[in-house]
């Protein structure tokens, strides 16, 4: 059990249901943020732990324009008149520590990889043309955190968030105890630190003895 | 965090009484687009832009992995690199670029959006047929734009409140500091560059290393301890 892939499942209707109006335009973590489905403490790897991301998605948005006509769902995302958009607009951002990963050209931080290129779930409508490699590495004694941020208000039916309206993922290797050293000792060798290589490593410890 | 996988969207979306901002905002409205007309993603002036046009500094390296827009309004994209466009007609003549629908985004939409009907999306789902490959090299200190041109004008044939919303989207790896660096070498050696190349260039200088060391310490043992 030292090399376990995680999943972390998040929808803003979940526990304590999103109010779409004041979370509109700002950054919620996933993991603390207060809505939603949270957990206990900030994610965090302990001094054995080493925590490899390996695919961050949130729900999509499928761009169509502004037609006072249209009263349904558009491939089953909500439409919103104003912005001309089906979908929450949705961004998915990694933060280690204090520092966001995804950054504009200008290297100023953006909003994080939109759901429209990495859609949770994933759908005939909504294919990933986003593929999170290199993977993100989070090192022992680091805090990390998933934050989201959507824009487009009316893709809610009302201002509460409900299911399905607005979701993140996160898919994630947790490495423990000796195999979070051999990961430290691959990150060393600037070796792609994955399970196959990790398993490669012991096997090449086993055999020099 | 020296070699980071980095994504950029842009949408003809932006608050009311301007073309364009730099943060996106709940107030965003469509822009009309012009048909024809290169709009460029970062510093165009419509949509969402960033602060200054992108550009790598001495000690970055970007690698252009994948580049989709919205198929609808015959929207293409086009990579300038400094003032050099990528892609170009069999006669050398300039074109648009690689058109929404051969690269869509997101994959899966529409090949076409009738704001004057009552259902306004086809309703096919449209896959690539497009790949970004051999990737494109930014070089460090080099300027890169992405172009997005609109084969029809936003708002024709529609109601005069209804304007086409069009995204675009670019993918890239952007290489920093001491990967750059080995980037810089890759392609002087003529070897691709992806982060699997990097790593093994990196393994490949360790070892090289350790065998120095080895062949030194035998080298001093062999001389009775005498370096």
């Amino acid at each position: 059990m030292s090399m376990r892939s995680q999943v972390y499942d998040w929808d803003a209707s979940r526990g304590t249901a999103m109010t779409v109006s004041t979370s509109a335009g700002k950054r919620t973590s996933i993991f603390i943020g207060g809505v939603g489905n949270n957990i206990t403490k900030p994610a965090e790897t302990s001094a054995t732990e080493f925590v490899v991301i390996e695919d961050i998605a949130v729900t999509p948005t499928l761009p169509i324009g502004v037609d006072a006509e249209i009263a349904t769902a558009q491939r089953g995302l909500t439409y919103g008149v104003a912005m001309g958009i089906a979908g929450p607009r949705a961004y998915v951002q990694v933060r280690i520590n204090t520092t966001d990963y995804f950054l504009d050209p200008d290297n100023v931080p953006n909003d994080g990889i939109p759901g429209t290129s990495s859609p949770y779930p994933r759908s005939i409508d909504f294919q990933p043309s986003f593929n999170l490699y290199p993977d993100v590495y989070v090192l022992p004694g680091q805090v990390w955190d998933v934050l989201v941020t959507f824009f487009n208000t009316q893709a809610f039916a009302t201002d509460t968030a409900a299911a399905g309206e607005l979701r993140c993922f996160v898919k994630y290797t947790l490495y423990d105890g000796p195999d979070a050293l051999i990961a430290n000792k691959l990150l060393e060798m600037g070796i792609s630190i994955n399970p196959g290589n990790v398993d490669w490593y012991k096997r090449s410890l086993l055999a020099s003895q | 965090m020296s070699m980071r996988s980095q994504v950029y969207e842009w949408a003809n979306l932006a608050p009311v009484g301007v073309s364009s901002a730099l943060r996106r905002s709940t107030a965003d409205v469509p822009k009309a687009l012009t048909a024809g007309r290169e709009y460029d993603l970062f510093i165009g002036g419509t949509g969402n832009n960033i602060t200054k046009p992108a550009e790598t500094t001495a000690t970055q390296f970007i690698v252009i992995e994948d580049i989709a827009c919205s198929p609808h309004l015959g929207g293409a994209v086009q990579i300038r690199i400094n003032t050099t466009d990528y892609f170009q007609n069999p006669d050398v003549t300039d074109q648009a670029g690689i058109p929404g629908l051969a690269s869509p985004y997101p994959r899966g939409a529409p090949s076409s959006v009738d704001l004057s009907a009552a259902e306004p999306l086809n309703s096919d789902q449209l896959l690539k047929s497009f790949d970004l490959y051999p990737d494109v090299y930014v070089l460090p200190g080099q300027t890169f734009q992405i172009l997005y041109t609109p084969e029809t004008a936003t708002g024709v044939g529609v109601a005069a409140t209804s304007t086409e919303v069009v995204a675009a989207f670019v993918k890239y790896t952007l290489y920093d500091g001491p990967d750059a660096l080995i980037a810089n070498k890759l392609l002087e050696l003529g070897v691709t560059i992806n982060p699997n190349n990097v790593d093994w260039y990196k393994r490949s200088l360790i070892e090289q290393q350790q065998r120095s060391a080895s062949m030194a310490a035998a080298a001093a043992a062999a001389n009775g301890g005498q370096a």
